[in-house]
């Protein structure tokens, strides 16, 4: 009989303690409960996009960490909740949608490249919740007329390459290429730099004499490459994102040719990745824009970087900085505000206001488009330099690419 | 003239390494009516077998691609008797899903081993090309080219000339009277597995010199080979060498002819061309008769 008992107790012991779980869990959907603020993301953690989605997750993390560190978020922890979109355009939907009514966060940081923070940043609109975005800088983002999107770097893509242009515009007519040939991959963020770049180009007086555009599931180059080649130009501009950007690369050096001078985008700014894909001598004067300098020396960038260097053992990628950024972007608005709660005032404020970042200073127009201008990078003795503006230069710029052969 | 025999060669070598990539889909679903979503995955996997011994052991990447695919050929026997063999009997798409799910798997687990960073294998060679006059042709497809012919015809010898290879077919054909006869089928269908992963295991050492990659590039690459198998004849080896020819030229000529925008769409243009007149694809339907006929 005690054990009918026994067993009757244990029962009532082990549903009161799944009751108790369970309140717990519910207390824990929500945004803000008790002691922490929910910031929710989604990243392609898996997939094409795999490579910069990582690297913004360590960012995100080492954010989170930091705030966390210093007392958190207007006095509260913040719990990141990072979901992974796999780089899909349909899975990123489904993901913030879940993250704002599943997991009830209170704020939202958002994911990697134009293609997949188009759709996002729409969900985020329609939730009428301010959306800080580390990557995405396409000029469509900015032409919905969206009042809670904001994109924490410098520049949208169409200036990125302006600098550089303005460089090849301002080098005597012997020097400067006569040429270009303009390959980009078919996607929103890359092509609209190269627009940019050829158009400020083409005004400078370099003749355009290749320019197509290559599906993103692009694997094989050589013929691309062997295009170019026929064109011969002075100067490739190539419109990347990595593998493309190490593919087309390879490809030129297996056809055998190397223009006078190189410019890629995004691939070269991956740091140690891009070496040992193009192997690290064939780097030599690669040229790329840049968001973000390790060597920088912005309000919180030596702590940021030594704590980075902590956790994960390696400088900062360009692309966990701006994640970094980011989230430093949505902290700022929210101790400006001094609330989470209304996401129009956190809008409000950021448009009004200048942010200090690690990428330098921030300020946004009414779309939520930067205003500011990239950094040049150029790989030079196996790393990469900052070669432009001359204020923020570590090294001088060299005006040509001389990849020395496979390592 | 030059550019056209150029892209001609290239073409050439693109579609030898989706010919290995893609025979042993093809002889999966000959013999078991298996369709592989994992192929990929096992692709993308030996590509990073092959990166650990060149970049740990030294080895070149090509030679370690026999000891790749023995490698992969243990995993795909295994996998057939854990997963595969529970569920052969279902519906064909019981065994989609169940492929899907072990490609998910694998990219996972190859995300903690390997980590999602972009990952490169190069050898001395991986960028040089040789030259006959204007035409280029890059050292590294060259031999991958050449080691996919030699797995290819060891893959039709076993096939067509050996007991095992008569078994498969018999126990393609008709797998009651294979088991009268002594064949074992279930232990030709694991093996039969093994060799078709094998195959893949060989195609993503070669893959991997050529590009690089990351756990999520098996989408790519089942994409590409689904497509290659169908157009070919789902089933067919020859089949299948036959679609990566025609997918590897219509992706270059493509290219260089039209744009490389189109590069990727035209092939699978072709195959929904093709499979409008042939359902079965080019060589389906004759050499699955051959198959009932062996």
């Amino acid at each position: 009989m005690w054990h009918h008992s026994l067993r009757r107790g244990v029962t009532a012991v082990a549903l009161a303690g799944l009751a108790g779980l369970g309140l717990v869990a519910c207390g824990q959907s929500s945004g803000a409960s008790g002691d922490t603020i929910k910031v929710g993301t989604s990243l392609p953690l898996t997939g094409e996009f795999s490579q910069p989605g990582a690297a913004a997750k360590q960012g995100y993390e080492i954010w989170e960490q930091m705030v966390n560190a210093d007392g958190g978020l207007l006095g509260k922890d913040v719990d990141l909740v990072v979901k992974d979109d796999a780089s899909n355009q349909n899975t990123i939907v489904s993901d913030y949608n879940a993250l704002i009514s599943q997991s009830k966060v209170s704020l939202l940081l958002g994911t990697f490249s134009s293609l997949l923070n188009l759709p996002a940043s729409a969900v985020a609109e329609k939730n009428q919740m301010l959306y800080v975005e580390p990557a995405g800088g396409s000029p469509e983002m900015f032409s919905r007329g969206f009042k809670y999107l904001f994109f924490s770097q410098q520049a949208v893509s169409d200036q990125q390459g302006i600098p550089y242009a303005q460089y090849i515009a301002s080098l005597p007519t012997a020097q400067r290429p006569k040429t270009a040939a303009y390959p980009t991959l078919d996607d929103p963020f890359a092509a609209p730099v190269v627009e940019g770049a050829r158009k400020a180009l083409e005004k400078a007086g370099v003749k355009t004499v290749y320019k197509q555009t290559y599906a993103i599931d692009t694997k094989n180059f050589d013929t691309i490459a062997a295009a170019i080649k026929s064109a011969k130009p002075d100067l490739v501009f190539h419109g990347a994102q990595f593998e493309d950007g190490v593919g087309l690369t390879r490809a030129m050096l297996k056809a055998g040719f190397t223009p006078k001078t190189y410019f890629e985008t995004n691939a070269p700014s991956f740091g140690d990745q891009y070496a040992k894909g193009i192997g690290a001598k064939n780097t030599e004067g690669v040229t790329f824009a840049v968001s973000y300098s390790p060597e920088a020396k912005t309000p919180g960038n030596p702590e940021f970087v030594a704590a980075f260097k902590k956790k994960y053992g390696e400088l900062p990628a360009e692309d966990a900085a701006d994640a970094y950024a980011a989230g430093e972007v949505l902290a700022a608005a929210v101790k400006g505000v001094g609330s989470a709660d209304d996401q129009t005032k956190l809008a409000d404020w950021l448009r009004g206001h200048t942010v200090q970042t690690i990428l330098g200073p921030l300020k946004w127009d009414k779309t939520g488009a930067p205003i500011g201008s990239y950094l040049i990078g150029q790989w030079q003795n196996g790393q990469a330099r900052i070669v432009l503006p001359e204020a923020a230069a570590t090294d001088k710029i060299k005006p040509t690419w001389t990849p020395a052969g496979a390592q | 003239m030059s550019e056209l025999i150029q892209n001609l060669v290239l073409g050439l070598l693109l579609g030898g390494v989706y010919a290995l990539a893609a025979a042993g889909l093809s002889l999966i679903f000959g013999v078991m009516r298996v369709i592989n979503i994992a192929h990929g995955a096992f692709l993308v996997l030996a590509a990073f077998i092959t990166y650990t011994l060149w970049h740990a052991v030294g080895l070149d990447p090509l030679v370690a691609t026999v000891l790749t695919m023995v490698v992969v050929f243990a995993l795909g026997w295994l996998t057939y008797q854990a997963l595969v063999r529970p569920i052969r009997t279902a519906p064909m798409s019981s065994t989609v899903l169940l492929t899907f799910g072990l490609a998910l798997v694998l990219e996972g687990a190859m995300g903690e081993i390997w980590g999602n960073s972009s990952t490169a294998i190069r050898p001395s060679y991986a960028d040089e090309s040789f030259t006959l006059g204007a035409i280029f042709i890059p050292k590294a497809q060259l031999y991958g080219g050449l080691l996919a012919i030699v797995v290819l015809v060891v893959l039709w010898l076993v096939l067509t000339k050996t007991w095992l290879g008569r078994a498969i077919r018999a126990a393609a054909a008709n797998p009651a009277s294979a088991e009268l006869v002594g064949i074992k089928v279930s232990a030709v269908a694991a093996t039969v597995f093994g060799l078709g992963i094998a195959a893949a295991g060989a195609g993503g050492s070669i893959t991997g010199v050529l590009y690089p990659f990351v756990p999520g590039s098996h989408y790519q690459w089942i994409a590409r080979m689904l497509a290659i198998v169908v157009l070919g004849g789902l089933g067919s080896l020859n089949g299948a060498v036959l679609g990566a020819v025609i997918f590897g030229l219509a992706e270059v000529l493509t290219s260089a002819y039209v744009s490389p925008e189109w590069a990727t769409a035209v092939p699978y243009a072709i195959v929904f061309a093709v499979l409008l007149f042939r359902p079965q694809g080019l060589l389906g339907t004759r050499l699955r008769e051959d198959a009932v006929m062996a």
